[in-house]
């Protein structure tokens, strides 16, 4: 655990999310495919995204959804999330396709983080009560296990101490904790974030970074994130490369960088440098000096 | 008094905060008081040459205690009523659309519960006012079928509730065609122009006990699936996305809240003709001076409109007493004056 002085709320790591881990729901499996697609094919319109896609995506790991622009990681994400239906082929929750849910349970299962939240008139902490949305009926629900979940995740995020502010008011990076805490709040198995450090600055997208991981480490959550910043997404534990309208490839960091996925996916040469056991995207601004 | 333990003032600011649930509190308590001054005041103004005073109220005679009881008394509390339901349902239209300028009128509702008070009184052939509980109950239905009609055709036309901006549109053309079939069927009947402009133009004066007791029973019946829809509400302000994956049901919770502002609009409008702005400006006022979820402002916002309508209702008796003038055309004037300084703050800070 790091003590981040210069912003005072860093977002911390370990006990305070293994602590979640207990009162999470059992029936969660550690390990397994939660997630699975079977030919899936996504398309607006005549405009098909993305085709043929069969995946199953493991839980107790952070995979990242890397491609160009426009190759189909939001539509991916939200078909995951059932909020789009794809046109062709199924889509799974733990063996059962997403439609046969129902919507509540499914709430419960699922957590998803759009890539642009709409600006809101709410408090932080309302907002992250919302999380909480779906774990109760329009009139009942159990006050102390919501206020549970939403101080442990507000804790986690590091976004207790704004809890009463509007999020109207709150910056940028504030606020994208806020509503990350929403979605830890649902304590749901599965975790799909569509950009969650687009618009942070680097010592906060490298919390966030560290908080999905001890998620799918810590909690065996199945955590689904696409990551636009090469880097940042090549420390998640797997890799799904969308590109040309399909999937390049899925599987391990290693097996990525060893079948030379991301080049493929972007149709040019995509650099990355090992470095301290990292892998690092080199911009190649001027590709022969490297040669 | 003792600080409390970092935990327990988490637990607090994570339930929202004792302060803002105080501020809550005493807001609530405010207008509370606003509205039984107000009440008081509409008590001893009025257009009979009784004389007013305070005196009088606490010690009036055989002829002024029915003026007290039958007349004034169900008008101020009918007209509170009819206020609080304009400002429910502007409270949850602006919800519903994300719009803050969203309200029963620009979608058409207000004219069309206008459009079906006319054409039953055409067809039954009397006139507006003094009519007995089960003419109330057909008015209001045939306000509500009008309501119900414009808001269908409204939605038809924008093809969905989910675009904002085309639905407002819509709204406004069908209220529109709803005004000008109102006129068009009124001129075929010239003995009831005169008395159908005061009721187009909003009035409190056929407000009588059925009225009254009517606009109170269906403001208890809108105010209970709003307060439950709230959370909803405030759901959807996070987009219509989030809202779906949190578990709501869109196209239900919609359809359900656009029926309170259908039938509370239609109640309205059936015993008071058209008020405008009390729906724009009771849920403005309540954001502009407190920091609310959906489930407070559904609560705050029929409390101001309820005393926004006394308030215009007993300013239109007394600015050219003994005559009154149209508490529409008084809520016009300062709804209308509001909507233009709040523009023009908002192009200042801008």
């Amino acid at each position: 655990m790091r003590d981040r002085t210069t912003n005072g709320h860093a977002i911390r790591s370990g006990d305070a999310i293994r602590s979640a881990d207990a009162t999470r729901s059992g029936d969660a499996e550690p390990v397994g495919a939660p997630l699975t697609c079977r030919d899936v094919s996504i398309s607006y319109g005549a405009h098909t995204v993305l085709k043929g896609v069969s995946l199953e995506i493991h839980a107790g790991r952070w995979t990242a959804v890397v491609g160009p622009n426009g190759s189909g990681k939001s539509s991916l994400l939200r078909a995951l999330a059932g909020l789009a239906a794809p046109r062709l082929g199924t889509i799974s929750l733990r063996g059962r396709p997403l439609p046969a849910w129902p919507r509540r349970e499914r709430a419960r299962q699922l957590a998803w983080l759009a890539q642009t939240s709409a600006a809101t008139e709410l408090t932080a902490a309302e907002v992250v009560r919302l999380g909480r949305f779906a774990h109760g009926g329009w009139l009942t629900h159990r006050q102390s296990d919501d206020d549970a979940a939403i101080q442990r995740a507000m804790r986690a995020t590091g976004s207790l101490a704004w809890a009463e502010r509007r999020v109207t008011k709150l910056s940028g990076g504030e606020r994208q904790r806020v509503y990350l805490a929403r979605v830890l709040a649902v304590e749901a198995p599965v975790l799909l974030l569509d950009e969650p450090t687009t618009y942070l600055d680097p010592p906060h997208q490298e919390d966030v970074a560290r908080l999905l991981r001890e998620q799918a480490h810590g909690c065996g959550v199945c955590v689904v994130s696409a990551i636009h910043d090469l880097s940042l997404a090549l420390a998640a534990d797997r890799l799904i490369v969308l590109g040309q309208q399909r999937v390049i490839g899925h599987g391990s960091v290693a097996e990525a960088l060893a079948g030379d996925w991301l080049s493929a996916a972007f149709r040019t040469r995509v650099d990355i440098v090992e470095h301290g056991g990292a892998h690092l995207w080199r911009p190649a601004l001027d590709p022969s000096a490297y040669d | 008094m003792s600080v409390p333990r970092p935990e327990v003032a988490e637990l607090i600011a994570v339930r929202g905060g004792s302060a803002a649930s105080a501020r809550f509190r005493l807001w609530l308590t405010a207008w509370i008081a606003v509205t039984l001054l107000l009440t008081g005041g509409s008590l001893i103004v009025g257009t009979s040459s009784i004389e007013t005073s305070l005196g009088w109220l606490l010690s009036p005679d055989a002829q002024s205690s029915v003026v007290l009881w039958q007349i004034r008394l169900p008008r101020t509390v009918g007209a509170w009523f009819a206020g609080a339901l304009l400002g429910l349902a502007g409270g949850i239209a602006q919800g519903v659309f994300r719009n803050p300028l969203a309200e029963p009128y620009l979608l058409g509702t207000a004219s069309g519960a206008a459009l079906g008070v006319t054409l039953s009184l055409l067809a039954a052939d009397t006139a507006i006012g003094g009519l007995a509980w089960a003419g109330q109950l057909g008015l209001t239905g045939a306000a509500c079928v009008g309501a119900c009609a414009a808001i269908l055709l409204t939605i038809m036309l924008s093809r969905g509730v989910l675009e904002t901006a085309g639905l407002l549109l819509s709204g406004i053309v069908i209220a529109f065609l709803m005004s000008a079939l109102t006129s068009l069927l009124l001129l075929t009947r010239p003995e009831m122009w005169r008395v159908m402009q005061v009721f187009l133009l909003g009035s409190t004066g056929f407000i009588g006990w059925s009225s009254a007791l009517l606009l109170g029973i269906v403001f208890l019946v809108c105010l209970v699936p709003s307060t439950l829809f709230a959370r909803g509400l405030d759901a959807l302000t996070l987009g219509d996305d989030t809202a779906q994956s949190l578990g709501l049901s869109l196209p239900w919770l919609r359809l359900t809240l656009l029926g309170v502002v259908t039938l509370a609009t239609a109640a309205a409008v059936g015993q008071i003709g058209i008020v405008g702005f009390v729906g724009l400006v009771a849920p403005h006022l309540v954001r502009q001076t407190l920091k609310v979820n959906h489930r407070q402002l559904l609560i705050g916002a029929p409390l101001c409109g309820g005393a926004l309508l006394q308030g215009a209702d007993l300013l239109s008796r007394w600015i050219i007493r003994p005559a009154e003038l149209p508490v529409g055309a008084v809520t016009a004037c300062i709804g209308g004056v509001y909507l233009v300084v709040l523009l023009w703050r908002r192009n200042r800070d801008a």
